[in-house]
């Protein structure tokens, strides 16, 4: 012990490890209970974070968007040619597309059932092939989301019968978000401008959700009059700022379960480190009896329960970041998509992990500094 | 001139009511290179009278001097390195650490000197000296009593202490380990330093240059 490359750098320290080594199992028992709230504090926190994340990557698309549609005092049921120029002018940056719907019967291989109709204008932005796919420049041909296509049990290169005509799927869809302002699921997808001229809504895409929020104010307060709602515009601003509340609520609670786990740590630290200086209190009293300062006693003991603290904090850290990885596999289909918050949560885990035991360390250790020799030895 | 002293020192014990007069009135000093051993019924004060002369406890009246300098005029941190300069101990139930090995017990009082340079060399020496030269590696539960018992002289040792208080150092030891643990006693007393031991081993009182005899807190015999 005293030979070492540790003891050379600090005897003390070295010291304090071959204490610790003296009651194996109280030792790692006490970092288990230290690794855990680590564990507690730093996964569910990236738990959250990464939900924050998994959620603002797949509705992405949805808070860029803004929606418009008839009003409530609109003088017309779909919005014409002379509608989406009116809200075009008002669009800013953003894309412009047109979206319209319909309702129609459709029979496939194996039944008959009446699905929603939709077509875009731009069917590529708002919608992605599964299998088969969408020509570039569609002119025929349906594609049919995932959940008809397999209630119809038709693929890619099958035919379905969509109101009175034939026609042939070029595509099935993969599943769109449910955020999405354009649900294909159980719906058929025609080519653009097969709906008519008339579009049941336009939307409106931005580069950001700020753009986005600030398009709709725009749309909202230049389109509608105080008195007249011709045109209805929704955007996804208010569904955020509740997620928002939402989210900083969940990790609140996350937090709190983290943090009482670690204050039952230390707690288990405290007693770990009261039951060892009761144990070598003749001890603690010899190392007085011969020299050592209350202030090195107090040293060496601070040096044990900071000891049990990092090392208990750095197998936390190591198990929290394999969990975030299983998270991240699991949510954002990366294991290594650590968001800077997530990684801030390991962080905050160490310190606080390292911190709590190194102050559950300082009452037995001042206990033990201040016993005095005499007592100590005294049989 | 004296190692240590105690003129007239009184320590008074209170607990609740009761105040117990531990020793009343004792003057002691011991001499550079003597072996005294104090004796006495239990309750007579030999243990308190140990750790007043060990730097551990003040007299309640009265005066401790070490080389001339009254304790009552030095802060704790003062006395503990003074404690340290002058005073090694031995106890009767050894206090080794038991992760430790022969030579590391040695040198654990060493550990808080600045100069630890030649700390695991001076152990060495001293093990040596006390005839553990070939233990240096042992843990203490691979050493018989007489030996956990020089492992505790020669770490007694490592400050080069000029006084060595011993507390019934072979109490826990049969006669003839007990011995072995004398004749240590014997050359260490030679290179000047004093040792002063509480006893209730004839072995050791007939062995002792002075045998100091307390009765009830004071001296009822000292030659």
């Amino acid at each position: 012990m005293i030979d070492s490359p540790l003891a050379r750098f600090s005897p003390f320290l070295a010291f304090a490890r071959n204490n610790l080594s003296r009651a194996r199992a109280r030792t790692i028992l006490a970092m288990a209970g230290i690794t855990i709230g680590v564990v507690a504090i730093a996964s569910l926190g990236m738990f959250g974070a990464t939900l924050e994340q998994s959620f603002l990557d797949t509705t992405d698309s949805a808070i860029r968007t803004v929606g418009v549609g008839p009003g409530e005092d609109a003088e017309f049921q779909t919005l014409g040619r002379e509608q989406v120029a009116e809200v075009e002018r008002y669009a800013g940056d953003g894309d412009v597309y047109t979206l319209s719907r319909g309702r129609a019967s459709v029979t496939g291989l194996q039944q008959t059932t009446t699905a929603s109709l939709v077509s875009v204008s731009d069917p590529g932005v708002f919608v992605t092939a599964e299998s088969g796919q969408l020509p570039p420049n569609w002119r025929s041909g349906v594609a049919i989301g995932a959940e008809l296509a397999d209630t119809l049990g038709v693929e890619p290169g099958d035919s379905v019968q969509v109101g009175d005509e034939n026609r042939r799927v070029v595509a099935v869809l993969a599943e769109s978000s449910r955020a999405s302002f354009v649900q294909t699921g159980d719906a058929v997808v025609l080519p653009p401008g097969e709906l008519g001229d008339g579009a049941s809504q336009v939307l409106v895409r931005a580069d950001t959700p700020q753009e986005a929020f600030a398009i709709s104010d725009e749309l909202d307060s230049n389109l509608n009059s105080d008195r007249r709602t011709r045109y209805s515009v929704f955007d996804a601003e208010s569904a955020l700022q509740r997620f928002n509340e939402q989210i900083s609520l969940i990790r609140t609670f996350l937090l709190a379960v983290g943090g009482v786990s670690l204050l039952v740590a230390s707690v288990s630290i405290l007693n770990v480190m009261l039951m060892s200086t009761i144990e070598r209190k003749e001890e603690i009293g010899v190392l007085r009896a011969v020299g050592y300062h209350r202030l090195d006693i107090l040293r060496l003991m601070l040096y044990e329960a900071a000891l049990l603290g990092v090392v208990g904090s750095i197998f936390g850290v190591v198990i929290s970041i394999g969990l975030g990885m299983l998270m991240n596999a699991e949510l954002l289909s990366d294991p290594f998509a650590f968001s800077a918050q997530a990684l801030q949560f390991t962080v905050l885990g160490f310190l606080f992990g390292t911190g709590a035991s190194f102050v559950s360390g300082l009452y037995p250790a001042w206990k033990a500094a201040n016993a005095r020799p005499v007592e100590a030895l005294r049989d | 001139m004296s190692v240590i002293s105690a003129t007239d020192a009184v320590k008074i014990y209170e607990s609740g009511d009761k105040t117990l007069r531990a020793l009343d009135g004792v003057s002691v000093s011991v001499e550079p290179g003597e072996f005294a051993s104090v004796v006495g019924p239990s309750g007579s004060g030999k243990s308190t009278l140990l750790n007043l002369l060990g730097l551990l406890d003040e007299p309640s009246e009265g005066a401790v001097t070490v080389d001339g300098t009254d304790l009552s005029t030095l802060s704790k941190r003062q006395r503990t390195d003074l404690r340290r300069e002058t005073v090694g101990f031995i106890f009767q139930s050894f206090y080794l650490v038991p992760t430790l090995t022969a030579r590391e017990n040695v040198a654990v009082p060493g550990l808080v000197s600045d100069d630890r340079s030649d700390l695991i060399e001076r152990a060495d020496e001293l093990l040596t000296r006390v005839g553990l030269g070939d233990r240096l590696d042992h843990y203490p539960n691979e050493l018989s009593g007489g030996q956990k018992q020089r492992v505790a002289i020669a770490r007694s040792l490592i400050n080069d202490p000029d006084i060595l208080l011993a507390d019934e150092p072979t109490g826990n030891l049969d006669q003839g380990t007990g011995a072995q643990v004398l004749d240590v006693f014997d050359e260490i007393t030679k290179e000047d330093v004093a040792i002063l031991t509480v006893t209730h081993d004839e072995q050791v009182t007939d062995f002792a240059d002075r045998t100091i005899r307390l009765v009830d807190g004071v001296i009822s015999d000292d030659r």
